[in-house]
This record gives structure tokens, C-alpha cells and sequence, in this order.
């Protein structure tokens, strides 16, 4: 067990005042609003949220404690952080004004909070409303998990290095300019090396316009999934249905993500912008590849592309091994199945104690070889049988050495 | 060719019918609180159930105000005192959980005693230890996972474990780990992987028990493989069992497939070398990002507060990250011959210089699948129907993910023993 549990009876003291006094700025907010027109948006009940302490008590408390806990409980720890707070800002944004008044407010109020966001996706300035950028970040989740990705495969090149590079979104015309530029033939004594870098510019230019093309897509879901979630609340409405939690208006609001994610991904224009990103990353890496190898080379070291042609060889070798041991073992097998034929050396009694050894062992061996041979019609055994032959020859100079010796 | 617009429309709301039904998020490993999964359910149902205009229309036409038409009602009443409450029990639950994380130590992979039979490479072959008081099978029956994740997901906890459940039918259980490929393993080819690695394990444990032909469980991938396998080595096997295994890896619900058609295999393969771990994880995640890499968290804190049930949700994480690279040349050509080419469908697939027909498979087949599996749709799997040459053909769907047909408590019920079963009686 840990020394210092962050679940004691101060922390949850510190919990219990801090919802206490945001409850009641609710019911002053509500009271408010009651006695004047409120836009809602503005609702002094949004205030405290920021200053919420549990979060920050808590990561300061994830982080000193975090070492001591295993990496799988670590990275775990981090995503509850990550999504806790993504569910308290969703909860901020959608509750903020929403006791103002009578019906017809909450609706202005709600319709401003999802106008203002779909607003963001179009570009509009989020600064200083935390809430809303980790709003704004979770319809990002696939794309994060991208960055994320692509950083783990790279560890030189950051995911988002390219991400906010000076000439994304450039003009067209300039654009073209660009291109144009980088597809001029090198000149001189550097002129490879001109053409290598030219080719970088340009896979990476295509790299980043198929990343801006994806992050687009993810704007314009967020977008339709803010219109989802105006229409699921209005359909609830009509059914005369009210949300009652924070955790059902939480689950509503990832339904109607997941909904319109799933209709726009299942769309051949995503499978094109989904394999673009791809192909141009892997375009991309494939050219700093090749322009490492080259450096590598020249220094006189192992490359890549040579240690490549040596796995495959190794691995045509090791294949190939693999089934002659295997086959090999095979045989070896039937050949212990297979019953002792008499061995004609028995049949010679008066040869010397040692040369019948000797020419005993050698008849064995060529005699199961050969039984081998004959009940064998396998295209293997054809090796066996010239190796048969070759023993068998074998064994018949060694009995005439045997002789010689025993006669001498 | 490219698909018509009409087939893709139907594609579409196909995907979307099958995601809606799996809202509880079969790589999750457990489903949201019941009243607010429920809550979800008929949420994304209403979604799908009602005529609404397409996502593009939507987008087009200008933002409704609704207040004019609805003034008497508003649809969301979260009283502020309730609110605090919620969100006090909400911060206590991931205290607690937090504190249970911190507390539980290192995470096992794998519960059941077993022992390392056979090696080769990186591959490692297990023999389970059998519970002494359950009446042996004669044949054993060897597991075939797939390439993508680890094996473990077979035997992940005491009470989830469908190693346990066949062990518990009297199966002499065999499991292969193939391990983590490195780049030098990037030249290892399909033929490598089921004519080398698999058949030299089925081998070994052929002659172990000094049988003809052993029993297979293919799992997934896995089961493509054992296929294959069978279809090349009819003669060592006796029955084969495939669970959520694709067949056909071009229906219209396959999401995974839509995505890969415009990928550049050759070019990743090529650049990558091995295909990473990462790569694959992403793209499952992609399946549905915002219940799996966002949601999930969020419902899992309302069940932190055991200190075993922390442990579990901490096993299944641990699993879902755990994604080896995948060995280049086997990829590529498992992603290009399958999943662009349909091969098995297409006839034309091959290991090594030999075709596969699957007509050679004649032995007794038992074809489990998920009705709500999102990476392998049922009818990727039902696909094998007629294509094999065996007349003792059997299904069965099981109501529920691609990870759940083996770690939910119902599989454990339902599916882990219909499969002894079958076994017992073949």
C-alpha cells in the first residue's frame, strides 16, 4: 500500500466545500437570471469551474505519487486525467446559463454555447476559455492518436513537426510557384544531391497538405456532430424527455460523435484522405530513409538497404535448412521404423574379430540405406540412394582394407 | 473497380447499423454503468432510427433554432445541487480509483500454469497444465492466435479465461506465442509462418502424442491461418474450429477493409521494414476514437473503486496496447492477397509456390462468430459457409464484440463450452 493515499478525509473535505459553494453560485445564478433577462452564456455559475481545485489537486498528487506506480498503471492514470477533465469541461460548457429564466432563455443559451463552438471549428479564436479548447480537443482524439502515433515511429521527427509549418495553407499560386520550383533538374556537381532535397521538400509538402486535408475532415465533424447533438436535444424535447445527469448529457454528446464519425468514415472520401495520409507519410519517411542510408554509406558504414539484402538472404538460407533438417528428420524417422535386415557379415564366420566390426557396422548402414531406397518412391529418396551407393562403396573398399589387414 | 455509389450509400448505413449495435464497445473491457449505457443505446439508436437528412446535408443547411418551436420544454434539467453531487461522487470514484491503480502492482498476462513445450525463433509453443479431476480428451487442441496483439487475451483473468473453460472440457490445451518480431524478422513470409512455425508445432505435438491429426482453434487472424493451414495439411487435422475469423474481407460493413484499399502497402513495407504495433493500434482505435480512447475512461471510473476490478481494467489495457509489429513480408502480403484481393473468395490465395483450396479442408468445421464484432462483421466470417470441403458445417453466433467472445462473462458460459462440446463429440 502507498504511504501517503491521496483519498484521505482532507482532500474529500476540500471536494465537499467546493461543489457545496458551486452549487449554491448555481442557485444564486438561477435567481439572477430569474430577476432579469439573462443571456445566459455569460453565467457567473462558469467562473468557479475553472478554478475547479480537484483537478489540480489531483494532478499534483498523480505526479508525486505517479513513479511508484507500474507503467501500465501510470499511462492509465494519465488517460482518466485526460478524459475526467474532458467530461468536466464538456459538463461547463453545456450547463453554463442553463437555469437562466424561462424556457426560451436555456434555448438561447444552449443555442449560443453550440454556436460559439461550431464557430471554433471554423476557425474562431478560443483564447482564455479553457473548457471550450478541451472541448475542441476531443473531437481531435483521432487525430491526436495520429500525432501520436507518427511521433513513436519517428522519434527525429516529432509528429506535429510539420504540422504548423510556415507554408501550410500557402496560396495556391504560390503553391504552384513552390512546386515548380522544387521540380527544376539540379545543376552541377551537387545536382543529386539538389534532386534528394527537392524530393524531401516535396514529399513533405504533400505530407502536410494530406494532414491539412485530414484535420479538415475532423473540423467538419465536429461541426455536424454539434448540429447531431442540436437535433438528438430537440428530438427529446418533442418526446417531452429530459437529460437529468451530467453523465447522461455526457453520453449524449459522444452518441451523436460517434454517429456522425461513423457515417463519415464509412465514406470512399475518407478511405482516399485516410490512405493519402498514409502513403504520404510512409512517402515522406521512405525519402529521409534513403537520405540517411546514403549518408551512412558514405561514412563507410552498414546501411539499411544492405542489411536488408542480407536478412532476406539469411532468411532464403534458414527456410531452405529448416525443411532439408526437417525432411531429414523425417527420413531418419522411417529408417527407425523399419525392421533390421540380417546383416550378410554374420554369415561369414571365419573373418578376423576386427575387420568383421568394421565390415558388420558398414553393411548395417548400407543395407538400411538401401531398404530405404527401395520402399521409397519419395523424390527425396533419390538423394538417398545415390548417398546409398556412395556408402555402399564406401563400405566395400573398407572390407578390402579390413582384409588386407587381417591377411597382412 | 471502384465501388457504385449506390453499393456504398448501402455500405454506409450497413457500418452504421452494425456500430450502433456495438455502442458497448467490444475492445472496451466493460460496458458503460446500465443507466447510462442504456441511456447511450437509445440515443445512438434515435440517431439511426430517424429520417434525418444525411451528415453532408446537415452541414449545407443552416443551423435550426429550435426555441420558437419549443418554448414550454427544455430538454436538459441538471439541478446545480444535484450537478455538485454528481460530480463530488464522480471525484471521490477516481480518487479511490487512482489510489486502488497505484496499489495494484504489476500485471500478470496470463493465470493459468503452463509450460514452454517447443521453441523456434521467437516462437514459443505452451502446454497448459490439466486440472486433474476432468476426464482427457485423447486428441489435444492447439490455439491459434493471430499475429496482431498477444495470445494472453485467451487466458486474461481467473474468471475470464477461455483457456480455463476448454481445459475444463477435458482438452489438452497447446498455445502458440509467436512473440515480437524485430527488423530481423522482416523477410518472414506467410509460407514462414503457417508451412514453417505452425506446421513444425503441430508436428511436435503430433508426435508428443503419437496421433495422425490434432484439433485447431484459430482465433481471428489466427483462423485464417488455420485454414490455410488445414487446406495445405489436410492429413494432420482433425477438426477445425474458427472464431471470428474473416473469410470474406470485402463486405460492405468492413470498415477496415474500406480503409485499406487506398493504402500503399508496398510503400509502407518498404519504408517501415516491420509494420508497427502503433500503426495497428491507431487504426483499431480509429474504429471508434471517441467511445475508445475517450468514453471508455470516463464510464471506467465508476468501477475503479474495487481494487480487483482496477487490476482487471488494468489487464485489459495493458492487452489492447500491447500490439507487436508485424513481421513486413507477411503483412504485405496478408493485407494485399486478403484484404485488397479477397483471396479466399477470389480463389486465389497462396502460401509459398502452393494455392489454397479451401475445398481440401474435409474435416468436421465449427465456425463461431460475433454478431457485433466491428473488425470482423459476421458476415466476413459466415462467408465460409459452402467454401469448404467439409459436410459436418457448424455456426455459431454469439451475441456480442470480437473481444467479448472470449473474455465476457457470457462467452465463458456460452461459447467456451459449446466448443468442448463439439470437440468431445468428434
Amino acid at each position: 500500500m502507498t504511504q501517503n493515499p491521496f483519498f484521505d478525509d482532507s482532500w474529500l473535505k476540500l471536494q465537499r466545500d467546493y461543489w457545496d459553494s458551486l452549487a449554491n453560485l448555481g442557485q444564486q445564478a438561477m435567481s439572477a437570471a430569474q430577476s432579469g433577462p439573462g443571456t445566459g452564456n455569460e453565467s457567473s455559475a462558469s467562473a468557479p469551474w475553472m478554478a475547479a481545485p480537484w483537478m489540480q489537486a489531483m494532478e499534483q498528487w498523480r505526479k508525486a505519487m505517479a513513479p511508484a506506480a507500474s507503467d501500465p498503471a501510470q499511462t492509465f492514470m494519465q488517460r482518466l486525467m485526460d478524459q475526467g477533465q474532458v467530461y468536466f469541461g464538456m459538463v461547463e460548457q453545456f450547463t453554463k446559463g442553463l437555469g437562466a429564466g424561462d424556457t426560451a432563455n436555456t434555448w438561447e443559451a444552449l443555442n449560443k454555447t453550440i454556436d460559439s463552438m461550431q464557430q471554433a471549428f471554423s476557425g474562431a479564436n478560443t483564447e482564455g476559455n479553457e473548457a471550450m479548447k478541451r472541448m475542441l480537443g476531443f473531437w481531435e482524439l483521432p487525430l491526436d492518436n495520429w500525432q501520436r502515433m507518427m511521433s513513436s515511429l519517428s522519434p527525429m521527427m516529432p509528429g506535429d513537426l510539420l504540422r504548423n509549418m510556415p507554408h501550410a495553407g500557402m496560396p495556391g499560386p504560390l503553391q504552384e510557384g513552390l512546386d515548380r520550383m522544387l521540380s527544376a533538374p539540379g545543376l552541377g556537381y551537387t545536382r543529386e544531391e539538389q534532386a534528394q532535397y527537392q524530393d524531401l521538400m516535396r514529399t513533405g509538402m504533400d505530407y502536410q497538405r494530406a494532414f491539412q486535408e485530414y484535420s479538415a475532415f475532423f473540423n467538419q465533424l465536429g461541426f455536424k456532430s454539434l448540429q447531431r447533438l442540436r437535433e438528438q436535444l430537440q428530438q427529446k424535447a418533442e418526446a417531452g424527455e429530459t437529460i437529468e445527469s451530467a453523465r447522461g448529457l455526457y453520453d449524449t454528446w459522444i452518441g451523436c460523435c460517434e454517429a456522425v464519425y461513423a457515417e463519415e468514415v464509412a465514406t470512399p472520401e475518407y478511405a482516399r484522405l485516410h490512405g493519402r495520409l498514409v502513403n504520404a507519410q510512409m512517402a515522406l519517411k521512405q525519402r529521409l530513409s534513403v537520405m540517411v542510408d546514403e549518408s551512412l554509406g558514405a561514412m563507410n558504414m552498414p546501411t539499411r538497404g544492405e542489411l536488408r539484402t542480407l536478412q532476406d538472404r539469411l532468411q532464403d538460407t534458414r527456410r531452405e535448412n529448416k525443411q532439408l533438417r526437417y525432411e531429414l528428420d523425417r527420413i531418419h524417422e522411417k529408417l527407425a521404423t523399419l525392421p533390421t535386415a540380417p546383416t550378410p557379415g554374420a554369415a561369414q564366420p571365419k573373418t578376423s574379430q576386427a575387420g568383421a566390426g568394421q565390415a558388420g557396422a558398414g553393411q548395417s548402414s548400407a543395407s538400411r540405406t538401401g531398404t530405404s531406397q527401395s520402399s521409397s518412391s519419395q523424390p527425396s529418396s533419390r538423394k538417398t540412394s545415390a548417398s546409398g551407393s556412395a556408402t555402399t562403396k564406401k563400405t566395400t573398399a573398407r572390407k578390402k582394407t579390413a582384409a588386407k589387414s587381417s591377411g597382412g | 473497380m471502384p465501388p457504385q455509389p449506390k453499393a456504398e450509400s448501402e455500405a454506409a448505413r450497413y457500418a452504421l447499423r452494425q456500430l450502433s449495435r456495438d455502442r458497448a464497445g467490444t475492445v472496451g473491457p466493460a460496458p458503460a454503468p446500465k443507466r447510462h449505457g442504456a441511456e447511450t443505446a437509445s440515443v445512438t439508436t434515435e440517431s439511426k432510427s430517424t429520417d434525418q437528412p444525411s451528415a453532408s446535408d446537415t452541414h449545407r443547411r443552416p443551423a435550426q433554432r429550435p426555441q420558437q418551436e419549443h418554448r414550454r420544454m427544455f430538454p436538459i434539467d441538471i439541478r446545480p445541487d444535484k450537478l455538485g453531487e454528481e460530480m463530488l461522487d464522480y471525484s471521490r470514484k477516481l480518487g479511490q480509483g487512482m489510489q486502488n491503480l497505484l496499489d495494484a502492482g504489476d500485471i500478470d498476462s496470463g493465470v493459468s500454469a503452463k509450460d514452454a513445450v517447443y521453441r523456434e525463433d521467437k516462437l514459443v509453443l505452451y502446454r497448459y497444465q490439466r486440472p486433474a479431476d476432468v476426464a482427457q480428451q485423447s486428441v489435444p487442441l492447439l490455439i491459434v492466435y493471430a499475429l496482431v496483439n498477444r495470445p494472453y487475451m485467451t487466458d486474461i483473468q481467473e474468471d475470464r479465461s477461455t483457456v480455463k473453460g476448454l481445459l475444463a472440457t477435458g482438452q489438452d490445451v497447446y498455445l502458440i506465442d509467436w512473440g515480437y518480431p524485430d527488423q530481423a524478422d522482416r523477410s518472414l513470409t506467410l509460407d514462414d509462418y503457417i508451412n514453417g512455425y505452425l506446421d513444425r508445432c503441430v508436428d511436435h505435438i503430433r508426435r508428443t502424442h503419437g496421433v495422425d491429426k490434432i484439433n485447431i482453434l484459430g482465433i481471428c487472424q489466427g483462423g485464417s491461418f488455420s485454414l490455410m493451414y488445414t487446406a495445405l495439411h489436410p492429413d494432420k487435422v482433425r477438426n477445425l474450429v474458427t472464431m471470428v475469423t474473416p473469410v470474406d474481407f470485402k463486405t460492405p460493413d468492413n470498415l477496415l477493409s474500406t480503409w485499406v484499399q487506398n493504402v500503399d502497402v508496398d510503400l509502407a513495407v518498404d519504408t517501415m521494414g516491420n509494420i508497427p504495433g502503433e500503426l495497428l493500434n491507431w487504426t483499431f482505435l480509429s474504429l471508434k476514437p471517441f467511445s475508445l480512447t475517450g468514453q471508455k475512461y470516463v464510464n471506467m471510473v465508476d468501477m475503479l473503486d474495487k481494487p480487483e476490478k482496477a487490476k482487471n481494467f488494468l489487464r485489459m489495457e495493458q492487452w489492447i496496447f500491447d500490439s507487436p509489429d508485424q513481421a513486413g513480408e507477411t503483412f504485405r502480403q496478408f493485407i494485399k492477397d486478403f484484404y485488397q484481393q479477397n483471396a479466399f473468395l477470389n480463389g486465389t490465395a497462396r502460401v509459398g509456390e502452393r494455392p489454397v483450396d479451401l475445398k481440401q479442408v474435409r474435416c468436421p468445421v465449427l465456425n463461431i462468430y460475433a454478431m457485433q464484432d466491428h473488425l470482423v462483421p459476421p458476415d466476413a466470417s459466415k462467408a465460409l459457409n459452402g467454401l469448404t470441403g467439409s459436410d459436418d458445417y457448424t455456426e455459431l453466433a454469439f451475441p456480442g464484440g470480437h473481444i467479448g467472445i472470449y473474455v465476457s462473462g457470457k462467452a465463458q458460459k456460452e461459447v467456451t463450452p459449446a466448443i468442448g462440446e463439439w470437440l468431445n463429440a468428434r
